[in-house]
């Protein structure tokens, strides 16, 4: 067995959004970023004094600690992003002893190129992807792939299995269908399948419904140990298993394939790691920043055979909710994912797990969901997977 | 003729990043020669550019001209991008990731041209040939035998 000694051992114990919104918001990214994070205190009942550790994205760390006035932190760091990254750094800071409670933060901040909401806003002038100061202008060619990268691999899916172009409108429709019960999704307006193929080609084969949406807004969470857990306001949503997988091959013109690239990195090590696997879970979050990358972690993580999503999903499609429901009964990306509740590169999968864990879910809950499989990130450098479990 | 001195390459290629591992990529551009690193001591190409070889760490890496013959592997058509000279995005702009016939899984992206768009497909065989873009050349790729 691999060695997994940190199993259940840490918690979420808090958790707090902003919700997220397309329009112009009229506030910095670091505001955002602390109403959600004091948010996320308040929901496990702690305080500033309690916290002494900070992990994020964006805005700086010991920037975030110092105007929440965390009177002493002995472990901050900035992680990339999707944000079990920044997940996995927080639980092992705990469990090693560099610190007992984290925030961990998330603030999305469309840039002027993002949107025309941003563009029009005078105080983005200057900011590039996710609200940071744009980089020194170096030249980059039409053909440099970057997020162009998806849509390049998604033309060899088709390629390799022939599948239907609907296989990916399927995606976009469950995720539109299941934000229209989210409160805090900023696309909340039901899509059909006609909707998805009349959407315009942005980068040929991918649509801009195969896109995720740019938003404001932020996600926050507060881990501890599992033990202290147990004392606090809140359902404890341990950490199961958690892993990152880097391929050898990592560029976005350089993966092996479809057949071995990030995905499958993760896989093996969580699976490996894990008590449990699918069917055996309660509620799935596939990353979907494209909905190919979706598409791929279903077939990856193991619900179907590569090349075998289309038929998979259409067999377990309920119509009656428009939504993928597996068995009858395991449905995916239950707040909206990133095209629908927001492109919030994977805070909003985390954050909706544990309210299905907790039984906040409102009307979207699972009824008795006990274990959550999140699989955040792509196919190149940010593959990474967690395993949520609560024994409520 | 005379090399190409590093001051000359940064002049020629103002905005590109350029660094030690890839300085010799670029000069090649501006001979007109796609220069991919090879190792000297186990034979493998790699691309990017790199001191050291990833599969056996050695140092003795050569940028070394290749066929420029390859294969579409991925293919993109843009109908929005980042602008550049001559890319006009009112007709798709391809972008294509070619498998270059010296390794399996040796690629480079880039677009093509002198090709009709219904005749791009993946698996279509390709040749290297070079436009000009900001006044100076750029590798691309067109159908191969002509």
């Amino acid at each position: 067995m691999p060695r997994n000694p940190i199993k259940d051992q840490i918690s979420f114990v808090g958790v707090g959004s902003t919700g997220f919104a397309r329009s112009a918001t009229g506030r910095s990214r670091t505001d955002l970023a602390l109403e959600a994070s004091i948010a996320a205190i308040t929901d496990a009942g702690l305080e500033a004094k309690d916290i002494d550790g900070v992990v994020g994205t964006a805005p700086a760390a010991h920037r975030i600690a110092e105007d929440l006035g965390l009177p002493e932190v002995t472990h901050h760091s900035n992680q990339p992003m999707p944000l079990a990254f920044a997940v996995v750094d927080a639980m092992n800071a705990i469990y090693s002893g560099s610190c007992d409670t984290v925030l961990v933060y998330h603030a999305l901040y469309r840039a002027p190129a993002n949107s025309q909401a941003a563009a029009n806003d005078p105080f983005r002038r200057g900011l590039g992807f996710g609200g940071s100061p744009a980089p020194a202008p170096f030249r980059v060619d039409p053909e440099q792939l970057g997020a162009e990268g998806y849509a390049a691999w998604a033309s060899r899916y088709f390629h390799e299995y022939g599948a239907p172009q609907e296989v990916l409108g399927l995606i976009a429709v469950n995720e539109r269908s299941n934000a229209v019960r989210n409160p805090l999704a900023a696309m909340r307006t039901p899509i059909t399948m006609e909707d998805y193929l009349s959407a315009r080609m942005v980068r040929e084969p991918l649509r801009l419904l195969d896109m995720d949406v740019p938003v404001d807004g932020a996600d926050a969470f507060v881990l501890t140990t599992t033990e202290r857990a147990r004392d606090l306001a809140k359902t404890p949503v341990m950490i199961h298993a958690a892993a990152v997988g880097l391929p050898k091959h990592h560029g976005e013109d350089r993966i092996d394939g479809l057949s071995h690239h990030g995905q499958h990195v993760v896989v093996k090590s969580l699976r490996a790691k894990s008590d449990v696997w699918i069917p055996d879970v309660d509620v799935y979050f596939p990353y979907d920043g494209f909905t190919i990358i979706a598409l791929s972690w279903i077939e990856n993580t193991g619900w179907c055979k590569p090349g075998e999503g289309y038929d998979f999903i259409r067999s377990n499609w309920d119509s009656g909710g428009n939504r993928i429901m597996i068995d009858g009964r395991i449905p995916v990306n239950t707040h909206g994912g990133n095209h629908s509740e927001g492109g919030t590169q994977g805070s909003g999968h985390i954050r909706e797990a544990i309210a299905q864990l907790r039984g906040e879910a409102g009307d979207r809950q699972v009824t008795g969901a006990r274990t959550a499989l999140l699989t955040p990130g792509g196919f190149f450098n940010n593959a990474q997977g967690l395993v949520l479990r609560t024994d409520r | 003729m005379s090399p190409i001195t590093d001051e000359e390459l940064l002049k020629r290629l103002p905005d590109t990043l350029i660094d030690h591992d890839n300085k010799e990529f670029y000069r090649g551009w501006l001979d007109h020669r796609l220069l991919i690193d090879r190792c000297e001591s186990c034979g493998n190409w790699f691309h990017p550019p790199s001191a050291v070889c990833p599969e056996c760490w050695s140092r003795r890496v050569t940028p070394t001209e290749v066929s420029g013959r390859g294969t579409v592997h991925l293919l993109v058509r843009l109908h929005q991008g980042r602008p550049a000279p001559g890319v006009d995005y009112s007709t798709p702009h391809p972008v294509a990731t070619v498998e270059l016939v010296e390794q399996e899984g040796l690629r480079l992206t880039s677009t093509i041209v002198r090709c009709p768009a219904e005749n791009m497909r993946i698996g279509m065989p390709v040749q290297l040939a070079w436009v000009d873009r900001y006044g100076e050349p750029y590798p691309v790729f067109e159908p191969a035998g002509r």
